[in-house]
């Protein structure tokens, strides 16, 4: 009997201990910060060489012809010059959906649902859903190319790193720079300590656009008691842009 | 009705935007704020942009439709708009910046109702998510 009662002691000492030893708990809502802090130096020096951290999270985004030190291949030059904005605001694609490698950094916010083999996380924008897989699985050669593409996360310490392919066709700054679907992308998280906001570098490769890598640093705040809003994209906003 | 527009001198400070579905600073002139008080004609609340209709009408006398683009309702959700916060035929005063083309369409900064009440809680372009 005294056995067990210590033993159940110990459990319960013990308990605290095995919990901060685990991966940080990144589960809840997140909404986008505009005042953003200095990138975390250690996280900033992790990115592959011939990378530029480029300058449009969330408020800010480049005008036509600004690309914030992105070098652009011969072929993605060729579609940024042909690139026309109201076109986008077209009845045919104004609620085409960008891919993450744009919309992560944007102004809304998301929700993180986090177990030890798959990360859920439901975006507002678009209304999309992005799986992060965090079991042994490899990706897979036949996935189909997605707006959220495939991802495969694992924990270094406390950052969630996440490698993602398979993402479809899309737009890198909103102006006419768009990658290919064999963009590749890295995105290391992590909670600062200090001000307990999510931080994150986006790291993203696209040899066939792309003559350097780009990269963003990104920040969020965890809102209390706050929800994800149905977003339900209705085209019909482009018959007001036309009818201007 | 009165006809107000390019009050430069009383906007210049205005906040940087924000960003939702397209580029503002593609399709807006942060250069070139402008305020217009009108009648409202159509208000819509769906993504991924909200939209308000008024007609304003000039010194000389012509009645001209504008449309004010608003932040992804989502967003305008938070701070305190609703789908009933704008109706035909009441008087409002809209601030917003310019498109970027010259034709009669703004991105909305805020809009203020007959009694010069703010609707929402805050204006856009602070902290937007």
């Amino acid at each position: 009997m005294k056995t067990r009662a210590l033993a159940a002691l110990t459990l319960l000492l013990a308990a605290p201990a095995a919990a901060q030893e685990g991966p940080p708990d990144m589960s809840g809502f997140w909404g986008p910060v505009f005042d953003l802090g200095e990138p975390a130096p250690d996280m900033i020096a992790r990115l592959p060489e011939n990378t530029v951290v480029i300058a449009d999270t969330g408020v800010a985004e480049f005008p036509i012809g600004e690309f914030g030190g992105l070098m652009l291949t011969a072929e993605a030059e060729a579609i940024a010059a042909e690139w026309r904005p109201e076109v986008e605001l077209s009845l045919d694609r104004v609620c085409l959906p960008q891919s993450i490698i744009y919309a992560m950094q944007g102004p809304f916010p998301f929700e993180i649902h986090q177990t030890p083999t798959l990360i859920v996380i439901r975006y507002e924008y678009f209304d999309q859903v992005r799986l992060i897989h965090m079991d042994d699985r490899e990706h897979p050669a036949d996935a189909p190319h997605s707006k959220m593409g495939f991802s495969k996360g694992h924990w270094e310490g406390d950052e969630l790193v996440i490698e993602t392919s398979h993402i479809a066709a899309s737009t890198i700054t909103n102006n006419g720079l768009d990658h290919s679907d064999g963009v590749q992308m890295i995105e290391r998280y992590r909670i600062d300590p200090a001000s307990g906001r999510l931080t994150a570098t986006q790291w993203f490769s696209d040899p066939a656009r792309l003559a350097n890598n780009g990269a963003r640093w990104i920040e969020w705040q965890k809102r209390a008691g706050e929800y994800i809003y149905p977003y339900e994209c209705d085209p019909s906003f482009a018959l007001e842009y036309e009818g201007r | 009705m009165k006809f107000a527009t390019a009050l430069l001198a009383t906007m210049v400070s205005l906040a940087a935007p924000a960003a939702a579905h397209h580029s503002f600073a593609v399709y807006f002139d942060n250069e070139r704020p402008v305020t217009l008080e009108g009648t409202v004609t159509a208000f819509r609340f769906t993504n991924p942009h909200g939209l308000v209709v008024i007609d304003v009408t000039g010194e000389d006398g012509a009645t001209h439709s504008w449309r004010a683009e608003t932040n992804a309702p989502v967003v305008l959700q938070r701070r305190g708009w609703t789908r009933a916060s704008l109706r035909p035929g009441t008087r409002v005063t809209l601030s917003g910046w310019q498109a970027r083309d010259g034709s009669r369409y703004l991105r909305l900064r805020e809009a203020r109702d007959a009694q010069g009440r703010l609707v929402g809680t805050a204006a856009f372009g602070q902290n937007d998510g």
